[in-house]
């Protein structure tokens, strides 16, 4: 068990380094990570972002600013500090899986969609909108516990749990005594 | 779901049509709806018929607005209706009503362009519907004698806005925050909430039924109405003043 503990830790060190290996896996990932939070924070607020973006791409940084200051507003810090991590792993384990592919081709695009809880749980809990507003549940962010940080935390474990798994992607895994990977 | 660069009827808004690219002109036929009464021709306003004054109306709008117990604000035959929505718990709202609300109202509202209609939009916690109640109540007071005190108050109330869950828009702490703002006697609000709080709770939960049947999800929300070509647009989230100066613009022109 330990060891299986150990062996999951191990790779997941090497999955989280390997994006700064070279200056262009680093420059890739601050561009996922930065793409990835733009993601997250404009799915607070999808109408108004959308009418914002329709309006012209100068609008980009006057929605990303005023959303992330509403979710601060909104949610607080640990919401906000969560989102960034979210936001900062998921380039990490999109660079990772590139890696793979370009190294192993193949990869487990399977564990990319860990990060659909972040995107679920970025409404801001204080306006009601988010994904889960637009589907129809105003105001739902407001009712689920912490106000949709447990659901960001969950989704940062799923991706954390995914790197575990995908390791340095330029070797192979070895197979630990105790049934890894 | 109406865009802020194109206009639609509220029949079309109703029934989630959307529009259209950016500048373009798709502008569906006109459907006045059976039972919407011609706005503006009631009651109750107040003598002043231009600048930046609060009005009362028991009139409905073409776009099917009921105005009874919403304040007012603006000329009453300007052209363009703004329905502002609005959750006085809702950081967003805060963000529009310093940023960009004063500026509507110095180059759109004096003018006599633009008539504000307040809403409330309380869905966030009780205290949302407690401070819903309290707008509802503050305006039964000084709608006739002085309605000017309404955008007093609502403004010490986005001013004083806390953390949601915080306390802050409990109801002993917004009548102490009204028992600051001069002309507005918190004591009779007090009142109006314990002798009419759940008729006007019945009324504003009519207006959010309202404002979800034109595809409204978050806050603030605002439709801009031209009533008399019929046609009308959407924008939503605190946009910046030069979105609304454009979308007024095209409205009044559609």
């Amino acid at each position: 068990m330990n060891e299986t503990v150990a062996a999951h830790a191990t790779r997941f060190v090497e999955a989280v380094g390997y994006p700064f290996t070279s200056a262009g896996r680093t420059l890739a990932t601050v561009g996922f990570a930065a793409v990835t939070y733009a993601l997250l924070i404009l799915s607070s607020f999808p109408t108004y972002s959308m009418q914002m973006l329709a309006a012209g791409p100068g609008y980009l940084d006057d929605a990303v600013v005023a959303l992330t200051a509403n979710t601060y507003a909104s949610v607080g810090t640990l919401a906000l500090a969560l989102t960034v991590v979210y936001a900062v792993v998921t380039g990490i384990a999109i660079t990772t899986a590139i890696g793979r592919i370009r190294h192993a081709g193949e990869v487990s695009a399977r564990g990319l969609s860990s990060v659909l809880p972040g995107l679920l749980a970025s409404g801001c809990a204080s306006c009601g909108a988010g994904l889960l507003g637009t589907l129809g549940f105003v105001g739902a962010l407001s009712t689920l516990p912490f106000d949709g940080n447990l659901l960001r935390l969950a989704g940062l474990l799923l991706l954390v749990a995914y790197l575990s798994r995908l390791g340095d992607p330029r070797y192979c895994a070895m197979p630990s005594a105790t049934g890894g990977e | 779901m109406a865009g802020p660069d194109s206009s639609t009827t509220r029949r079309a808004m109703l029934a989630g049509m959307g529009t259209v690219v950016a500048g373009g002109g798709i502008v569906y036929g006109a459907s006045r709806l059976e039972g919407d009464s011609a706005d503006g021709s009631a009651s109750n306003e107040s003598n002043e018929s231009n600048g930046a004054q609060l009005h009362s109306s028991t009139a409905t709008t073409g776009f099917g607005i009921d105005l009874g117990g919403h304040p007012i604000l603006g000329a009453m035959d300007a052209p363009v209706d703004v329905y502002y929505w609005s959750d006085y718990q809702c950081p967003f709202c805060r963000r529009f009503e310093q940023n960009t609300f004063p500026q509507l109202v110095e180059n759109h509202v004096r003018p006599g362009t633009v008539r504000y209609v307040f809403i409330q939009y309380p869905y966030l916690s009780e205290s949302s519907t407690t401070a819903a109640i309290m707008d509802r109540c503050v305006w039964r007071q000084v709608r006739d004698a002085d309605p000017g005190r309404y955008l007093d108050w609502h403004s010490a109330i986005f001013d004083a806005q806390g953390t949601k869950g915080s306390g802050w828009a409990s109801r002993e702490n917004l009548l102490e925050i009204t028992a600051g703002v001069e002309g507005v006697d918190a004591d009779a609000v007090g009142t109006c909430m314990d002798e009419h709080g759940t008729e006007i709770e019945a009324e504003i939960d009519a207006d959010v039924q309202q404002a979800r049947q034109f595809g409204i999800r978050g806050s603030p929300a605002f439709v801009l109405y031209n009533r008399e070509a019929d046609r009308a647009g959407k924008l939503v989230g605190a946009q910046p003043y030069d979105r609304f100066d454009s979308a007024i613009d095209r409205v009044k022109d559609a």
